[in-house]
């Protein structure tokens, strides 16, 4: 039976969306607006003079800084935090979906860290990470390397500290989507494979890997746009530094902001930011076909 | 039974054997990997009770010599207490949850279960805002505020909180799911879309929502940009912003310290040991979906 909506029944439709549309616009839709706006002005809050309309001088400006250059290369090694987290999330997700008791309890355990308070788990780590005393290098030491990094106290392995942090908090998230993908996998395709005389080793790799590909290409993206985003555990750890050695985008945009109150060009690299953003979701656009072996 | 059929019995009867050892094996490796991603938390843990000499005896002491409760009382009791954080971080979250599951379940409706001129194109908009990254917010946020005077103040984070798109996304999705039949009876026994609304289809999406609302609640309590951006006075710190604090305060009361971050991550590891079925959910569905 199809049933026909009269007028008033259309209208009603405008008024349940009406509250969730005006809080959109008026907190995601115009502040973004008005953002791009201020890309092309030398807003400032300190002098809180008008904005001046200055064309595209922030956007060349972004292309001579070099703290933003620098900003951008911390943000690209930061990146690597998400395949590392991913290779480490596999095998556990592969084991959890085998033949193991107490599944329940061990997913939790493994999903914990994700849904921490990032300034609490950052508050751990910088302790567990203290150069000289903290229980990391002490294990280092005893294990035989005589002199571990220093890492979040010095310029040279503040990034891999921060990266460490963030690859560890996010593995309980790929394991998660990763066992909801293999439990899709047909048993019965393993087994084919066992009884052809594949190692297990070999199973997984034509068997198990190809078919979770879209999965493993899913975390690629969404993990590369969430550390691109990630600003909590860095500016909680480290505020950046020492120097500008974690200063990754997000944190160059804050800091551009809301310490030097520099609005119009803080914008521009906001802006920016949301180029990689696009520039990867196009890439997962182009490349879903091609890398995906399915 | 032919010789035969007896080998083929035994192999089967090891091969289960073998597997069961193998279970449990693995689970063994499992949980000693488990334990070993939960390491930073049980260091926490056992740091807060410690004396401040103890913090970095090597090996790691797990069990303190005494239990020192001093640390905790600290967080709780006196002048550096964190209860007050505690009493804007519920407030924020709570409010600003309630909102947003209410905001968003109405706007799923709409969008899930009316009709209307340019509703897909609109749903499209949503999705398309979805993707703007929160650093491009931030400035023009801090100057709306500011003109509308609630820059360093709770509507700073409760306002913009209740307003999600993931929301809408994510209870959209179910709403669809609910066969259109149900509510085509209804409407002819004169039913508006009000009733059926609020009578049929929000009773019916309760998991859906109760997914939605536990996910919000731990983002409202973990947010620490805006607050850190949006809050000024020491009087309205979340618990994220009184943590912060707490470090440029106490420098090198380590102990403190992990009593702190302990104090600060209690409530979602308790709401996360009462509701972990709907966040793991959630989660899934956010990234497969989203």
């Amino acid at each position: 039976m199809k049933f026909r909506f009269n007028t008033r029944q259309k209208l009603v439709g405008y008024m349940f969306v009406a509250p969730n549309v005006l809080g959109v616009t008026l907190f995601f839709l115009l502040p973004a607006l008005y953002s791009f706006y201020l890309m092309f002005t030398d807003y400032s809050f300190l002098t809180k003079q008008s904005a001046n309309f200055i064309g595209l001088e922030n956007i060349s400006r972004l292309m001579e800084d070099e703290a933003f250059h620098r900003s951008l290369k911390y943000t690209f090694i930061f990146l690597f935090t998400v395949p590392a987290s991913i290779m480490v999330s596999f095998p556990i997700a592969f084991l959890l979906n085998a033949h193991v008791r107490m599944k329940k309890l061990l997913r939790s355990m493994y999903f914990l860290p994700y849904v921490m308070n990032g300034v609490a788990v950052a508050f751990v780590w910088m302790l567990l990470f203290e150069p000289n005393n903290g229980p990391i290098n002490e294990t280092l030491r005893m294990l035989g390397i005589a002199n571990p990094p220093s890492w979040l106290a010095s310029t040279t392995s503040s990034i891999y500290g921060v990266g460490i942090i963030h690859a560890w908090a996010m593995i309980g998230f790929n394991v998660i989507i990763y066992l909801a993908a293999l439990q899709e996998v047909p048993s019965e395709l393993m087994e084919a494979s066992h009884i052809d005389g594949a190692k297990w080793w070999q199973t997984i790799r034509h068997v198990t890997l190809p078919l979770v590909s879209p999965t493993t290409f899913l975390l690629l993206v969404t993990g590369f746009i969430g550390a691109i985003k990630s600003f909590g555990i860095i500016q909680a750890t480290t505020g950046g530094g020492p120097g500008d050695s974690t200063t990754v985008l997000s944190i160059f945009i804050y800091k551009t902001a809301f310490r030097y109150y520099d609005m119009g060009y803080a914008s521009a690299a906001s802006w920016a930011l949301f180029t990689i953003i696009l520039l990867i979701m196009v890439m997962n656009w182009l490349g879903q076909k091609r890398w995906v072996h399915y | 039974m032919d010789p035969h059929t007896v080998s083929r019995i035994k192999h089967l009867v090891r091969r289960r054997a073998s597997l069961a050892i193998g279970t449990w094996v693995t689970t063994v490796v499992m949980l000693a990997i488990g334990l070993l991603m939960l390491l930073p938390f049980f260091w926490m843990i056992s740091t807060s009770f410690k004396s401040p000499g103890e913090v970095f005896v090597f090996p790691i002491q797990w069990i303190p010599e005494t239990f020192r409760l001093d640390h905790h009382q600290a967080v709780w009791v006196g002048e550096q207490s964190f209860v007050h954080y505690y009493y804007n971080s519920v407030k924020i979250s709570v409010i600003s949850t309630a909102g947003a599951v209410f905001l968003s379940a109405l706007a799923a409706y709409g969008f899930a279960r009316t009709s209307f001129l340019g509703r897909d194109i609109m749903f499209f908009l949503y999705l398309s805002i979805m993707m703007i990254p929160p650093q491009i917010l931030f400035v023009p946020k801090f100057m709306m505020f500011n003109w509308l005077g609630i820059y360093n103040n709770h509507l700073a984070l409760i306002l913009p909180g209740m307003f999600t798109i993931f929301g809408v996304f994510l209870i959209r999705q179910f709403f669809m799911s609910i066969p259109h039949e149900i509510s085509e009876a209804a409407f002819i026994d004169g039913a508006g879309h009000v009733r059926i609304f609020w009578q049929i289809i929000v009773p019916l999406a309760k998991p859906a929502l109760a997914t939605f609302a536990i996910l919000d609640f731990s983002w409202n309590w973990n947010d620490y940009e805006n607050a850190l951006i949006f809050l000024i006075d020491k009087q309205l710190y979340t618990i994220p912003l009184g943590l912060q604090n707490y470090i440029l305060e106490h420098n090198i009361n380590y102990n403190g310290m992990m009593a702190a971050a302990s104090a600060g991550i209690l409530p979602i590891i308790i709401l996360f040991l009462f509701t972990q079925r709907y966040i793991i959910q959630g989660v899934a569905q956010s990234a497969v979906k989203g």
